[in-house]
């Protein structure tokens, strides 16, 4: 398959791959799998807050260490991790890429009569691993719990319940968004024959895209009436994935906590 | 139990889907709604269901209820499309996704989902993703869905959907063992008198062209022609044969027929 369509198709399809996987990686057997859900969200958010707290490289090189050791502890591939979290970063880093030659201090390289400083480097190195590790320690939360388990410790912590209804049909409608897409895709090659090039490919793409809200709209309504059928219009309350919560939890709660508090103080001290 | 006063219902390009349409389903009723593609079947389940707002009219339910979200764990609506059915991550959190949302305890939807994970072929799938299955996998999938919480009250449109012949006799089977009262929606009469002792025809212009006994409907052919449906194959094949009432209406009375006749 080829064209702008054709490759669409196939991002698509990846992607709908990826989240097929994450759902079979929730159901290994790891440190993260075997941890209560409410804990796993406790524990990843309290780590998440302190590589966000850190203004200093070091600290946040530990943080993405520490990621590293929790997805090999839970038989998260690496390859993987690093898949789903790096797209962010390098946007990010992007964005922040300006600030390499806007921020004062010791020049590291002079190009064209532009200098690049040593603190403005250090700011963009810093802030893409910040993004980076708090974004790859969100997947690995994704990755290391079931959907369905992650919306009910979400209500047993008391999370506004129109939070959580967010979370719960956007997840939901992105793997129908993506459905609907690739049927489409699907119908209109089946009906192709040829190269159609890449001005041919995009004059597709155009006229695919009116069609394909007006399906996205339609399908979105039919499967509201789905969830209605079965109580889709109260708050949403899966049935609780908690268990007892064993030592093991609390070590990783209180290391997460102890992460924080030491991150805010490394942070705040003179 | 779910009584329908003047309901219409038009979409929003103009079309009218049901008009004017009188109809009561007592408990315990097993009802089938026939009617040719665009009658209205659907619009007039959803109307019944409490999934669409009908233009005009009301519809009770249990005798006291008008809004349906009321008793949404005592209706148990299954659309046309499983594809608009499915829509969690895997068939386990599909199929618990209606106990959980109305209220059942957590052991009682794992036995629920157990049960009927087995009867409907389903148990090795039910870690699955269910954009993954196949169009009878996924109609299975979809009636254990409606089957899971148990409600008093099933409105099921085109049950039997890509169903291959073995699991359409499972279903048919789960369908005639529950417990309440059942409402199929389904333009093929075949499967109508194993399911059905009344039957309710749709006719063209969305109203309501008959509602009688199974029989005295399938062996109307004038009746059935008039709104774009045959009678069912045993129907045609003995009519002008028998009188209407010794006409078979399902296989197996056929043969006993046939083999009086021999």
């Amino acid at each position: 398959m080829s064209g702008v369509l054709g490759r669409s198709v196939e991002t698509i399809t990846g992607a709908l791959r990826a989240v097929f996987a994450a759902e079979q990686l929730a159901a290994a057997d790891g440190f993260l799998q075997r941890r209560d859900p409410r804990v796993s969200l406790c524990a990843i958010s309290a780590l998440a807050l302190g590589i966000v707290l850190t203004r200093t490289l070091a600290v946040a090189l530990c943080f993405a260490a520490l990621t590293v050791g929790l997805a090999r502890l839970s038989a998260v591939p690496l390859r993987r991790l690093l898949a789903r979290s790096a797209v962010v970063p390098l946007v990010s880093a992007l964005v922040v890429l300006p600030q390499a030659v806007l921020l004062p201090g010791d020049a590291l390289v002079r190009l064209l009569g532009v200098t690049v400083t040593e603190a403005g480097v250090a700011y963009v190195l810093l802030f893409t691993v910040r993004v980076g590790v708090g974004v790859a320690l969100l997947s690995l939360l994704v990755l290391t719990t079931p959907f369905s388990a992650l919306v009910a410790a979400l209500r047993e912590l008391r999370v506004p319940v129109a939070l959580v209804w967010v979370v719960a049909v956007t997840y939901r409608y992105l793997f129908l968004f993506f459905d609907e897409l690739q049927r489409l895709v699907l119908a209109r090659n089946s009906r192709t024959t040829g190269e159609t090039g890449l001005r041919g490919g995009w004059r597709d793409a155009r006229r695919i895209a009116g069609t394909f809200v007006l399906r996205t709209l339609d399908r979105g309504e039919r499967v509201g009436r789905g969830m209605r059928a079965r109580g889709g219009a109260r708050p949403p309350s899966p049935y609780g994935r908690s268990r007892r919560v064993s030592a093991a939890d609390y070590v990783l709660l209180a290391f997460s906590v102890a992460a924080v508090v030491v991150s805010g103080v490394i942070r705040w001290s003179p | 139990m779910i009584d329908a006063r003047g309901l219409t219902h038009a979409y929003p390009d103009g079309t009218t889907a049901i008009s004017d349409v009188d109809l009561t389903i007592e408990r315990g009723e097993r009802v089938a709604v026939v009617g040719a593609n665009g009658s209205g079947k659907s619009t007039l389940q959803l109307a019944l269901g409490g999934l669409v707002t009908p233009t005009a009219g009301e519809v009770t339910y249990f005798g006291e209820a008008t809004d349906a979200e009321a008793v949404r764990e005592r209706l148990g609506v299954l659309l046309q499309d499983p594809n608009d059915y499915l829509f969690n991550t895997t068939v386990r959190a599909d199929i618990e996704y209606g106990p959980a949302q109305l209220g059942l305890s957590k052991e009682r939807a794992e036995r629920r989902v157990a049960a009927l994970a087995d009867e409907l072929g389903l148990t090795d799938l039910l870690d699955r993703p269910p954009f993954r299955l196949s169009g009878g996998e996924k109609q299975r999938a979809a009636v254990a869905s409606v089957l899971a919480f148990d409600p008093d009250v099933l409105l099921l449109d085109e049950p039997f959907g890509a169903v291959d012949a073995h699991y359409r006799a499972r279903i048919r089977d789960l369908v005639h063992d529950h417990d309440g009262t059942v409402v199929v929606f389904t333009p093929s009469l075949d499967t109508v008198p194993e399911i059905a002792e009344r039957v309710v025809v749709v006719g063209r212009e969305g109203t309501i062209a008959a509602d009688a006994s199974t029989r005295a409907v399938l062996t109307d052919g004038d009746l059935l022609t008039d709104v774009g449906l045959r009678p069912p194959t045993t129907v045609r094949l003995f009519a002008g044969l028998l009188d209407d009432a010794d006409v078979p209406l399902t296989v197996s009375e056929a043969r006993e027929r046939l083999r009086d006749a021999l």
